[in-house]
């Protein structure tokens, strides 16, 4: 085991006529490849929030005028920008992945009012959203659509 | 303010759920070609030129669509980065990083909402 | 049959109450069999080595749920594994998240008061005797197969525990319901002869804490009888999101 878990961690109401030995970690916790791959999947977290707050930069600059949005445009060229939206990309392909491949077709509601799809099915209409955004938004955005 | 994050938490997962789905669907195709493509040379800059990228994002669809880029992916930040540093320390679920996480989310959107506002 | 020479080493987290400060491991060299599950060796040690080692077992056959361990720390039903897919040395401790009784027996009564708060039965909204109207001639709600369908897997936990042993937020937050409590109360929110789901979403986003679930999908991966307790825990936060919104808009009575 690694380490001790919460000290109350699954507590009796009561506590036992005998002593007991507090609670321990599971060892897979740090060693095991899947608790690895969900503690990375909190981290893309990080990532995400200095994203949101560069577009907040970008719009800001946007707002101001002409020569304030130049320059925050030209500001992305900067190597450690673009370094920060490489891994930005790679954190939103492992957070899609992970979250419309396997997260997500679990969530749904069985006793609503909408039909219950098969899990795949649910899978594929989020994978169709994601890439018809993304295609749409990157074609827009690149002066392809609406020039 | 005992309680407060776990009394807001429906909202506060609402906010998560959509940075987790809506907000990466709207973030890849902007880092693509605002983050990547257009700062290395692969799409013409002129493409967001003042006049277009005002145009684009001053129409009621791309207000919104802005606002979802700023907003969305700082509440699925603030979420995880908080439930990592319950996993990782063994916190408070309902103490002060999820409070400052938040507060700074808040803000942001805030301003977010003013940036969109003056388009 | 021929008496198979296969040895192996297998480590045990000891803990006696009366002596011990803290646990610590104890080492046996013991013959296994090919066909051996990781419960018949500890049978085997209990039997022929040592009998002052402690564990809890019952029906064999991955039904009853009384031999959760961990099994070079990951949690597993003993019945269940195989000593085969495992070289040379095995190590055998209790449940994790759980406090230690003695030696491979942990403390369930953390779990009971849990699934207590649930409400795991059916809840009406009027009493039986006055509910004649919804009862049919046998005197029981009807249930189409449909119906049943929509819960029936979140029904077939065992209890066995290795989900709370998994779960990396149980082993931070003692608060959190956990995730086969919180499965078997999305079996009755699911449940369409059952009409608790307020309480039951109540509970889910105020004391249990359901929220507190970060997906990592380690209930469902342990789970020995397919359960997905993870699918449960985040159908049952959106049903509490729903309802928290409904209650938001829509005025309650009683409320």
């Amino acid at each position: 085991m690694a380490g001790a878990a919460h000290p109350e961690a699954m507590a009796p109401p009561k506590k036992g006529p005998t002593r007991t030995a507090p609670p321990q970690m599971p060892e897979s916790w740090w060693g095991a490849p899947r608790i690895r791959t969900y503690l990375l999947f909190g981290a893309t977290g990080i990532v995400y929030f200095l994203a949101g707050t560069v577009v907040l930069k970008l719009a800001w600059a946007l707002g101001t005028g002409p020569e304030a949005w130049d320059r925050a445009l030209g500001d992305l060229s900067h190597p450690l920008y673009l370094v920060f939206h490489a891994l930005t990309l790679v954190s939103l392909i492992f957070v899609g992945v992970r979250a419309f491949g396997t997260m997500m077709p679990k969530m749904q509601p069985r006793n609503g009012p909408l039909p219950v799809l098969a899990a795949g099915t649910v899978k594929g209409l989020i994978f169709g959203a994601w890439a018809a955004l993304t295609v749409l938004l990157g074609l827009i955005l690149a002066g392809k659509i609406f020039p | 303010m005992k309680h407060l994050l776990l009394k807001l938490e429906p909202i506060i997962w609402l906010l998560f759920g959509a940075g987790l789905s809506i907000g990466t669907m709207l973030l890849t195709g902007f880092v693509i070609v605002v983050g990547l493509a257009i700062p290395m040379g692969l799409v013409d800059p002129s493409a967001l030129a003042y006049p277009r990228a005002h145009a684009l994002a001053s129409s009621w669809l791309g207000r919104l669509v802005v606002l979802g880029l700023i907003a969305l992916p700082l509440w699925k930040g603030a979420h995880h980065i908080r439930s990592l540093s319950v996993d990782f320390n063994g916190g408070d679920r309902d103490g002060a990083v999820g409070g400052l996480l938040y507060l700074a989310a808040g803000i942001c959107s805030v301003l977010g909402i003013i940036a969109v506002a003056q388009l | 049959m021929a008496e198979s020479n296969r040895h192996m080493r297998v480590e045990i987290l000891r803990f006696d109450p009366d002596k011990d400060e803290v646990p610590k491991s104890q080492e046996y060299e013991i013959p296994v069999e090919e066909d051996w599950k990781v419960l018949d060796a500890i049978n085997y040690i209990k039997d022929e080595v040592d009998p002052s080692v402690s564990h809890r077992w019952s029906c064999r056959m991955a039904v009853c749920g009384s031999c959760g361990m961990m099994v070079n720390g990951e949690p597993k039903l003993t019945c269940k594994t195989s000593l085969a897919d495992y070289e040379g040395s095995i190590k055998i401790e209790p449940l994790a998240n759980f406090p230690i009784v003695r030696d491979l027996v942990v403390d369930m009564d953390g779990f009971m008061d849990k699934f207590r708060k649930v409400k795991p039965w059916i809840v009406r909204a009027k009493e039986r005797a006055e509910d004649m109207e919804n009862l049919n001639e046998k005197g029981t709600y009807s249930q189409s197969p449909a119906e049943l369908a929509t819960f029936k897997q979140f029904s077939m936990c065992i209890n066995c525990l290795l989900c709370y042993a998994a779960c990396p937020v149980i082993a931070n937050e003692p608060d959190f319901i956990g995730p086969a409590a919180i499965a078997l109360g999305h079996r009755y929110n699911l449940d369409s002869r059952d009409e608790g789901d307020r309480g039951r979403n109540e509970i889910f986003r105020g004391e249990g804490t359901a929220f507190s679930c970060s997906f990592a999908n380690e209930c469902s991966e342990v789970c020995p009888k397919n359960v997905d307790p993870a699918a449960a825990v985040n159908q049952a936060k959106l049903g509490a999101v729903v309802d928290w919104a409904k209650g938001l808009i829509l005025p309650r009575e009683g409320a």
